[in-house]
């Protein structure tokens, strides 16, 4: 059975949608990330300008279910570009989507701020490269806004 | 407001220890590489101005770095690169054998002059196998990584709450990001951060 992406309209498809953003890394890599590989589109490396996306297959969404959280998420897939811009600083970063993830559900409710600006659940995680465009690789988590590119 | 990167190139500018001096380099240092500004990165395609690998040497004020992809990194510091290991620290702190993740301009020669160097910095997720008062046992893609409480260093962070060294709140089975510092060649990392959703 296919399962659909959420029985609410996605919360990124008229405009921009607030989240948490991380940052992952993929392809050859050192230390706890030598096991990882190259993402579910088999393209993932953390130098390059790319991210992952909680739904980009049904399989995929099977995993991260951020409808457990209240957020649906538009169904998309390898290559696709999203701009995300760290609400911290106002700086934005354009990738392409090279895998799935994060598990938004695991931790639903996780809420991120900078002073008085917030913002709730994981929805994308980037690669070092990406990130470190934005934010600071130490930060680890920020809040952010993501709309597609 | 002054950039980052005017900031360095100021500090390249200015010379001092550990900044090569601009007419060793001509055209090719820093200071000009600092001067341009950064082409907007294909998606989807590898960052030039972003390396990672591990230190194979160090050589005054240059780390030489073998990616991960086995391809070889010359990465510069200069006096307004912000080095990170567990925290800020100083270029004494990087030795041979750290991983690490470095920003800044690539100049003409492929030499990285860096804003800023992350040494063994890693952010990952997993669930909480065990947990004593100095340790947390953490499952990673099905690896366990031994993650050390430092004192003075260690923070938790659970959802909004400003961050807090009281590690307690923190439970078996739980679901956790772990921002901290590999120690190279073991299982084993030095924490910097828990980001705990509750």
């Amino acid at each position: 059975m296919s399962r659909s992406t959420s029985p609410d309209p996605p919360a990124d498809l008229l405009g921009p949608v607030q989240g948490e953003v991380s940052w992952f890394c993929c392809g050859t890599a050192w230390g706890p990330c030598s096991s990882t590989g190259k993402g579910a589109c088999g393209t993932c490396n953390s130098g390059s300008m790319q991210h992952a996306w909680p739904n980009t297959s049904d399989a995929c969404w099977a995993i991260t279910r951020p409808d457990s959280c209240g957020v649906g998420l538009s169904r998309r897939t390898c290559g696709f570009r999203h701009r995300t811009t760290a609400l911290c600083s106002g700086v934005s970063v354009v990738t392409a989507i090279a895998d799935c993830g994060p598990q938004t559900d695991l931790f639903c409710g996780e809420r991120s701020c900078c002073g008085a600006t917030c913002a709730d659940n994981r929805l994308i995680d980037l690669t070092p490269a990406a990130y470190s465009q934005i934010a600071s690789l130490s930060t680890g988590l920020r809040p952010c806004e993501i709309s597609a590119a | 407001m002054r950039s980052r990167r005017d900031l360095l190139k100021s500090a390249v500018l200015g010379g001092g220890a550990g900044v090569v001096a601009a007419t060793a380099l001509g055209s090719l240092g820093p200071e000009a590489a600092f001067a341009t500004t950064a082409p907007a990165i294909e998606p989807g395609t590898p960052d030039p101005n972003f390396a990672e690998g591990r230190i194979r040497s160090i050589k005054e004020n240059t780390l030489l770095v073998l990616g991960s992809n086995m391809v070889f990194h010359t990465i510069r510091v200069v006096d307004g690169t912000s080095l990170w290991k567990l925290g800020p620290v100083g270029f004494d702190q990087a030795k041979p054998g750290d991983g690490l993740y470095a920003r800044g301009v690539r100049m003409p020669d492929g030499m990285l002059a860096a804003e800023a160097v992350w040494l063994n910095i890693v952010n990952i997720k997993g669930h909480i196998k065990n947990i004593t008062s100095q340790t947390i046992h953490l499952d990673h893609n099905g690896h366990e990584v031994l993650c050390h409480v430092v004192a003075g260093k260690s923070v938790a962070i659970h959802s909004e709450s400003p961050a807090t060294s009281d590690l307690s709140m923190l439970k078996v089975s739980q679901h956790v990001q772990i921002l901290g510092a590999w120690r190279p060649d073991t299982n084993e990392v030095d924490i910097a951060t828990v980001f705990s959703p509750h």
